[in-house]
């Protein structure tokens, strides 16, 4: 069974289904009817098109991003990026940065990866109206309400761990360094790569001229 | 089937006992006339429930089939794509999208009913503006040379009576540059499953065709076609022969299925 088949056919059925939630979403959606975003993300095995009429259709993209490029049209855009790079493109003006860095290949219209981002991003679900269809409005209100706060009480509650946690192993059983002191002994670290490359050059220089 | 015969042996026997006016439908041997008529028959008889079926004989797998089909398609906007023996149009569905306002899909069948069922699927839909259904036969296809970006046919070839000929007619309506993908039903790649596969087709299949629309014929055909249709590497070597160049397949669940693909340059 072709895997990747699976895997685009689900996340099309999710996608459409998030953006039936959304009334709002329909005129977002029309903004790019016939516009097409390709993402290469490394280390997923192929690259997955996202196609744009009156819903989103997914396809998994067979060749290169190279191949992908090639055959790019006027309402097309290509991006290849890893997965630690994606949660940066959310803003906009690191870009610039991101490409010049080689995180992030871009080809084709930047505009509709923007668009795409928007459509996804300005989501609008009122998850306490649909329970409400299905249930009532009392126990809807309730049952967002306690999600809710169980959500923030656990975000709350692991914030505080993971503070705890990084103070015992970095000030009380000292089983790793401080932040400060790992950036210190990066900074050696390239500044001794730097003279050993300066001396390997050297020493070449004077190979030749020795020869 | 007979039961001191194996479906292997059957199919042997019906290809030995080919003559040039003759072809199989199924392990029978038929005029080669009338294989056209008997293939109707068949489709007419299935029509109404073919996507119940599908989705039942295949447990829903015909769908990432085609899927997988479609992505392999390399379609774009403004191409024009044609659909042969794209019965109910589950291919033409999505290409319709893909293809968009600019592009144009057309969704050829042989059989009237199966093109009816689609016309009518596809108009609930609401996929009507960049669709074209046109009633023709795979070995004499009634369009220009050089026409179409992209041709598929899922599902299809085996039922045609001249395969050749069919291929070579899909080869003159593309467009250099252009790509077929035949998507059919081959040979399992291991001789576990292909017991497996032979005692689901020929015990099973009928079965679930009587139960659910109450024909085990046509059902029982579906599985000797299948047998009688050429393995992938003999399909391959027909692409080659009606000219298409860098041809390959990819067999999916364990061969059951191939995908061949060829390009016209």
């Amino acid at each position: 069974m072709p895997a990747s088949a699976l895997v685009t056919a689900t996340v099309e059925s999710a996608l459409n289904k998030l953006l039936s939630l959304d009334e709002g979403s329909k005129k977002r959606l029309k903004a790019l009817n016939g516009a097409r975003l390709t993402a290469f993300v490394s280390p997923l095995p192929y690259g997955i098109t996202l196609s744009f009429s009156d819903r989103v259709d997914v396809l998994s993209e067979q060749g290169s991003f190279e191949d992908a490029v090639a055959s790019l049209g006027a309402k097309d855009c290509c991006i290849k990026t890893s997965l630690q790079t994606l949660p940066e493109l959310k803003e906009t003006s690191q870009l610039t940065r991101l490409i010049q860095q080689k995180a992030l290949f871009l080809e084709g219209e930047l505009n509709i990866a923007q668009q795409v981002s928007a459509l996804f991003q300005q989501l609008d679900i009122d998850i306490e109206e649909l329970l409400a269809q299905k249930t009532n409005d009392v126990i809807a209100h309730q049952t967002v309400k306690t999600v809710k706060t169980v959500h923030e009480k656990s975000m709350s509650a692991l914030a505080s761990m993971a503070k705890v946690f990084g103070n015992a192993v970095v000030e009380e059983k000292q089983l790793a360094a401080h932040k400060l002191a790992v950036m210190h002994f990066s900074d050696e670290v390239n500044a001794l790569r730097d003279r050993a490359e300066s001396a390997d050059a050297r020493l070449r220089r004077l190979e030749e001229k020795f020869k | 089937m007979s039961d001191n015969q194996t479906p292997a042996t059957q199919a042997d026997s019906a290809i030995d006992n080919a003559t040039e006016h003759t072809t199989h439908f199924g392990f029978k041997q038929v005029d080669k006339g009338q294989k056209a008529s008997l293939v109707a028959n068949v489709f007419d008889s299935v029509a109404a429930k073919y996507d119940v079926m599908n989705d039942f004989m295949s447990m829903g797998v015909h769908r990432l089939w085609k899927r997988f089909t479609i992505d392999c398609s390399g379609v774009r906007a403004g191409n024009r794509v044609l659909d042969i023996a794209g019965g109910t149009g589950d291919l033409t569905a999505k290409f319709s999208r893909l293809v968009g306002p600019t592009g144009r899909v057309t969704l050829a069948d042989i059989n009237l009913s199966m093109l009816k069922v689609g016309r009518d699927k596809l108009r609930d839909r609401g996929l009507v503006s960049n669709i074209d259904y046109v009633q023709a036969d795979a070995e004499a296809l009634p369009f220009p040379d050089n026409h179409f970006d992209v041709v598929t046919m899922a599902f299809g070839l085996r039922n045609v009576t001249e395969k050749q000929n069919a291929l070579n007619s899909i080869f003159r309506v593309l467009k250099p540059g252009g790509r077929l993908l035949v998507l059919e039903f081959s040979k399992p790649t291991s001789e576990q499953l292909s017991k497996l596969y032979d005692m689901y087709s020929f015990h099973i299949l009928p079965k679930m065709g009587q139960l659910v629309a109450n024909d085990a014929e046509s059902y029982q055909y579906l599985a000797e076609s299948i047998r009688m249709h050429p393995d992938q590497e003999t399909l391959k070597g027909m692409f080659e022969q009606a000219g298409f160049e860098q041809c390959d397949y990819q067999n999916l669940t364990g061969g059951i299925v191939a995908l061949h693909r060829g390009y016209k340059f």
